[in-house]
């Protein structure tokens, strides 16, 4: 998915300025070895790592039971993940997973709204990041499940309990390709978020540098409109960021608690 | 041709989205309004509804990318 070539065939400016914002948003390397070289995408995912880690350090280095400050906003970002997602959706035992997901939804979070400043780039805004922790939330719930019932037992629950043998293995068949298919959803959930709010961006400023560009009455309206909207999309990106963060930790909430709860549904 | 499949594939993803999306939000809306003591289990529930039906509209979006590229 890297690249999308839009077909310039026409050359209208308009069309010339999408493919530049196209471009902008594509995943380039800086190196001449593609394969192992640093992209603009992550470049700006090290940097929010390290912002995370800087946060986190500087949050918890004066623990305390009423903190302050920065202490007191990382705090309610960890009883968020902690209350309302582990243990609402697992249940109990569901502190147990804290540690990963609340490293998933850190890792999200920082990445998501590090890509709403400008000059930066959301390091979940390519198919290679979403997709390799789609991945690893498939392999771990997977063997959450395996490891707490064996894995005869785990492929049996895909059938519920009480289906007609005639039924079952059409509930098979269909339940792996479910299973399959949420890695593959989980990953380009995000992805799309990221790629296509910031698409949406992009081309409200292309309205207003076109307008400049080719001044006339229409133009003198469209800059202000556009601008306007950019102001608004804005805030709507950083609602989606934290949206994002969210859904993608409470779904691995999900996965996990059906692969604890086999065969109760 | 190509633009044509990508512009359809994105309209026609979206209108099914919307749809589920519309029925998801009305419906919490209105449980929300008999039952207010259930809002918070029922927003959660809401967001796990709301992610599944965004992805399907989204696979549109992302396939209206490959088909303009291809």
């Amino acid at each position: 998915m890297s690249a999308p070539v839009v077909p310039a065939a026409e050359a209208s400016p308009m069309g010339e300025k999408i493919a530049e914002l196209l471009h902008e948003l594509s995943v380039r390397p800086f190196s001449e070895n593609a394969a192992f070289s640093l992209t603009n995408y992550t470049f700006w995912l090290i940097i929010a790592v390290l912002l995370l880690l800087v946060f986190m350090v500087v949050a918890s280095r004066k623990a305390k039971l009423v903190p302050s400050g920065i202490g007191n906003l990382a705090e309610a970002g960890v009883e968020l993940v902690r209350n309302s997602i582990c243990v609402d959706i697992i249940g109990p035992e569901g502190k147990k997973y804290f540690p990963f997901i609340g490293t998933i939804f850190f890792f999200v979070l920082f990445n998501n709204l590090l890509g709403n400043i400008p000059p930066a780039l959301p390091g979940t805004g390519t198919v290679g990041t979403t997709f390799t922790w789609a991945i690893i939330v498939f392999l771990v719930y997977n063997g959450i499940g395996i490891k707490k019932v064996g894995f005869g037992h785990y492929i049996k629950s895909f059938v519920p309990a009480g289906t007609p043998m005639w039924l079952a293995p059409l509930i098979f068949v269909i339940e792996v390709i479910s299973h399959l298919l949420r890695p593959f959803t989980l990953g380009i959930r995000l992805f799309a978020n990221m790629y296509a709010g910031h698409i949406m961006l992009g081309v409200f400023a292309v309205f207003v540098a076109m307008s400049i560009e080719h001044f006339s009455a229409v133009g003198a309206l469209v800059v202000p409109l556009s601008f306007l909207m950019q102001v608004v999309l804005r805030v709507f990106e950083l609602f989606v960021a934290v949206l994002q963060a969210y859904i993608f930790s409470i779904l691995t909430a999900v996965y996990i608690n059906g692969a604890l709860h086999t065969g109760e549904h | 041709m190509q633009a044509l499949g990508a512009g359809l594939a994105f309209g026609l993803g979206g209108i099914g989205a919307a749809i589920g999306l519309g029925m998801v939000g009305a419906k919490t809306i209105e449980s929300m309004a008999r039952q207010p003591e259930m809002a918070g289990r029922l927003q959660t529930t809401m967001f796990i509804a709301l992610g599944m039906i965004e992805a399907l509209g989204l696979l549109g979006f992302v396939l209206a990318f490959v088909l303009n590229a291809g």
